[in-house]
């Protein structure tokens, strides 16, 4: 639909984190929360036309079940003129400190949704080495990483890329920063990361390096523009 | 004083893994009101109570009754009040694997920490559920087994009317409205506490108040055939009751649930109690008198409430909607101020004639979901006979109306095993839904006929106490059964879903309803057996019930037969605030209309 000129309305990205408690929460409870809370702050949503009418916002793909997020974002449509400092204060005074938006922009050129343009998840996953005798384990570790799982079949097609990060101060932490694919590209030939799968996989896999999983956040998302991955605030 | 223990954060989150829906246990909802003391000592200086729901969250969020409770008492400065509901059975699976008590919500206190323990009950297949959490909660299930001075335990609610099946496992019960009573109650526990009295001193003190049953100070005397013989004293306990509803106002900003509940919406009581005197129902004499809210300062509490919670559908709750005079007056005040805001309206008990359907058709806003119906019986002299007012003229004028309008989703309520009820009034449940399938063909076009759907839900009648029907028999299931199929059989299954519920199961619900305190054994073995959640159909578990009705030496059919005009029933000790006489003339006029 063509919006006119002189009709008032502003959009608006934002991102927000849910984190603790609010892990648990499922993508359908959230977006719910932050439509109440929107409502709350006496910020005026647009609603679609016709005979169930639905709140014009648009939030990225879910996070999975019991997994923390840095990296939510949504695209709302509100009534009236508003600027990024004033909606981010008056939405984060109706919203509890599991769930609070760090950022938010106004979109002035046209911009595709968000469900749509997220190209790439990152999930950066902190892992403890539990054996106390682990000469070379990490190097180890990295060549059973290339191959089980950026080679492997399993999840070769899904992972677009690998990082491992020491963490500083101590030996016994590794961070892992896993980039899967939430988009098809045919070019690419890949498939979509599915977490849960590679979740109960990994944590497994783990067990012959005697490592455990301490911590998983999603991180960050990703977007396509002009060939380089830019996050979705990047690009508005 | 004893500590208070509270569950260790880090623990929740390794409870919570693989657990179904975990946003059910996480608390930190807007809306919240438990005090949160920064320290544990700060805790010792209020009085806790535990508001119990024993069903799981998303049932028990959505009961206004509770929300009330929880306001009232967290406004008061000495005492705080959290909740508690029923864990799903993988929650509980795992709180008992890992020998982990169950706790409240909000600051996670274990139940066994708490000075109170109040069960609101809202029907009976809900005991099972109680026993267990008290077993949860590591606390002692029978009251004579609870030796320490606390946590008192008490129950409230419109299943508890006949105390009796649990008097067994409460230290007392809550008749009647608990708004004001609950304040006097928590009063007396503060005292109790701080001057270190017995707990024989505690339920001296609050027996003085309207509403409180305290079995330990009852006896009941029984004839060898299980009848009552005397109950001693006999004066009877005085139902609790607010005057004016008025001096309450709605709660405007409740818990709002972090995940889907049954009703997710903002809900507003208008209006308490129903002076219709359909004479097969409880609610309607146990909410008794009718008391209505003052529309405008309803109006203004609601339009506050709407922002103050950011919900976009209300629901207006009462008995019976369509008997609050200024219906029309309250949906145009709410629907003009807000409305940018796509409210949603919905009225559950409203009663549908062709005069208002125009009304609520404004109130669905173009959504047809569907109209329901409840005649409860099929032809007018069974209708008659349960006092349910409603002709079927008026009702199929209105269903015609809607299907000219665009409607093709009909729900309808009736009961089966109702008294005096023969063949052909089940006959005529399936003419009336015969007439309406007629009614929708000369009304709805080939394309929206073919959508016709009539959903029919047929409930077994189970008498229940404080009707006029509460002397009556429950129909035995073998002829339910063929009412049942008789109906099955003879309605034309094209448009046509029916559910029903199971005729055993009800017999059993009959039981735990007009049970005495011998019963509470039954609860007590089924529940060891197993049973909870009884009122899911999955879990229901008929033969555990059967089998330990027997082995308790107690005939179901002791529960279930006709009473006795002139028997003492085990309810009798309460004062409902409807006499017995006038049960009993209600009960004769049935009986004039055979
Ligand atoms: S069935 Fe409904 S209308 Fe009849 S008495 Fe009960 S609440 Fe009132």
């Amino acid at each position: 639909m063509t919006e006119q000129e002189n009709v008032c309305e502003t959009r608006i990205r934002f991102k927000f984190y849910k984190k603790d408690e609010f892990k648990y929460l499922s993508h359908l409870d959230i977006s719910r929360i932050m439509i109440r809370a929107i409502r709350r702050a006496e910020l005026e949503i647009k609603y679609s036309q016709g005979y169930n009418p639905k709140p014009k916002i648009g939030f990225s793909p879910p996070t999975p079940l019991g997994v923390e997020s840095m990296a939510e974002y949504a695209d709302v449509l509100l009534e009236g003129n508003i600027d990024e400092r004033t909606f981010k204060k008056k939405l984060n005074s109706e919203l509890k400190p599991q769930m609070l938006i760090s950022e938010a922009r106004i979109i002035t050129e046209k911009t595709e949704n968000l469900m749509n343009a997220a190209a790439v998840v990152l999930y950066g996953f902190e892992l403890h080495i539990c054996s106390s005798d682990n000469k070379g384990m990490p190097g180890r570790f990295y060549t059973g990483l290339k191959k089980d799982l950026t080679t492997g079949p399993d999840f070769c097609n899904s992972i677009f890329d690998l990082k491992i990060i020491t963490a500083e101060g101590s030996s016994d932490i590794i961070l892992l920063k896993l980039f899967g694919y939430v988009k098809i590209f045919k070019e690419e030939n890949n498939e979509i990361f599915k977490f849960n799968n590679f979740y109960g996989f990994f944590e497994n896999w783990l067990k012959k390096y005697c490592i455990d999983i301490k911590n998983v956040k999603k991180e960050e998302l990703f977007v396509l523009c002009g060939g380089i991955l830019k996050t979705p605030m990047e690009v508005v | 004083m004893d500590k208070i223990k509270r569950l260790d954060s880090d623990l929740l989150g390794r409870l919570l893994k693989d657990i179904e829906k975990p946003g059910r246990y996480i608390n930190n909802e807007i809306g919240t009101k438990s005090k949160s003391p920064g320290t544990m000592e700060d805790f010792q200086d209020l009085i806790l109570m535990a508001l119990v729901f024993p069903d799981i969250y998303e049932v028990g969020m959505s009961n206004l009754g509770l929300q009330i409770l929880y306001e009232i008492i967290n406004k008061h400065k000495c005492f705080s009040a959290e909740r508690v509901f029923s864990p799903w059975i993988d929650f509980e699976e795992k709180l008992r694997k890992e020998k982990v008590k169950i706790f409240s919500l909000e600051n996670r206190i274990f139940l066994d920490s708490f000075d109170l323990i109040g069960f609101t009950v809202q029907h009976e297949f809900l005991y099972t559920n109680i026993l267990n959490i008290l077993d949860m909660g590591g606390i002692g299930i029978r009251a004579v087994d609870r030796r320490n001075r606390f946590p008192l335990v008490c129950a409230g609610g419109p299943a508890i009317v006949n105390p009796q099946p649990l008097s067994r496992f409460m230290d007392f019960f809550v008749i009647g409205d608990g708004e004001e009573v609950v304040i006097s109650i928590l009063q007396r526990v503060k005292k109790y506490r701080e001057n270190n009295k017995d707990k024989n001193w505690f339920l001296k003190e609050i027996s003085r108040l309207d509403g409180i049953y305290i079995p330990g100070f009852y006896r009941f005397y029984y004839y060898p055939d299980g009848r009552i013989k005397s109950i001693e004293p006999g004066e009877k306990v005085k139902k609790a009751v607010i005057k004016n509803l008025n001096e309450f106002q709605i709660v405007q900003d409740p818990i709002i649930p972090n995940i889907k509940t049954v009703h997710d919406r903002f809900a507003v009581e208008i209006m308490r109690g129903c002076s219709r005197g359909c004479r097969f129902c409880q609610a309607g004499i146990i909410y008794r008198p009718v008391r209505k809210r003052e529309v405008g300062s309803l109006v203004r509490q609601c339009i506050a409430g709407l922002k103050k919670t950011g919900y976009d559908e209300i629901s207006f709750l009462s008995l019976s909607s369509s008997d609050y005079g200024e219906i029309g007056h309250l949906l145009d005040k709410i629907t003009d101020p807000s409305k940018h805001g796509r409210l949603s309206i919905s009225m559950p008990s409203m009663r549908l004639d062709s005069l208002n359907l125009k009304l609520f058709e404004l109130i669905q806003s173009g959504r047809k979901t569907g109209l329901t119906f409840a005649p409860e019986a099929g032809s007018q002299r069974m209708r008659n006979i349960i006092n349910k007012n409603i002709e079927e003229k008026e009702m199929l004028d209105c269903i015609k109306m809607a299907f000219s309008s665009g409607w093709d989703k009909i729900k309808l309520y009736f009961m089966i095993g109702l008294p005096y009820e023969n063949d052909k009034d089940i006959h005529e449940i399936t003419l009336l839904v015969e007439k309406i399938i007629m009614a929708a063909r000369e009304r709805l076009s080939g394309k929206k006929l073919a959508r016709l759907k009539i959903n029919i839900s047929i409930n077994v009648f189970c008498p229940k106490p404080f009707t006029p029907f509460q002397w009556v028999s429950h129909d035995n299931p073998g002829n339910l059964d063929s009412k049942f199929d008789y109906i099955l059989k003879n309605v034309s299954k094209r448009y046509v879903n029916i559910n029903w519920t199971d005729s055993k199961k009800s017999r059993i619900e009959c039981a735990l309803a007009r049970g005495n305190e011998r019963v509470g054994e039954v609860i007590e073995s089924a529940w060891k057996k197993g049973a909870r959640f009884d009122n899911w159909t999955d879990f229901f578990k008929l033969s555990v019930w059967e089998e330990e009705f027997v082995k308790a030496g107690l005939d179901i059919d002791l529960f279930t037969r006709k009473f006795s005009v002139d028997e003492i029933l085990p309810w009798d000790i309460i004062d409902i605030g409807v006499s017995k006489d006038f049960l009993l003339k209600e009960y004769d006029r049935a009986r004039e209309c055979l």
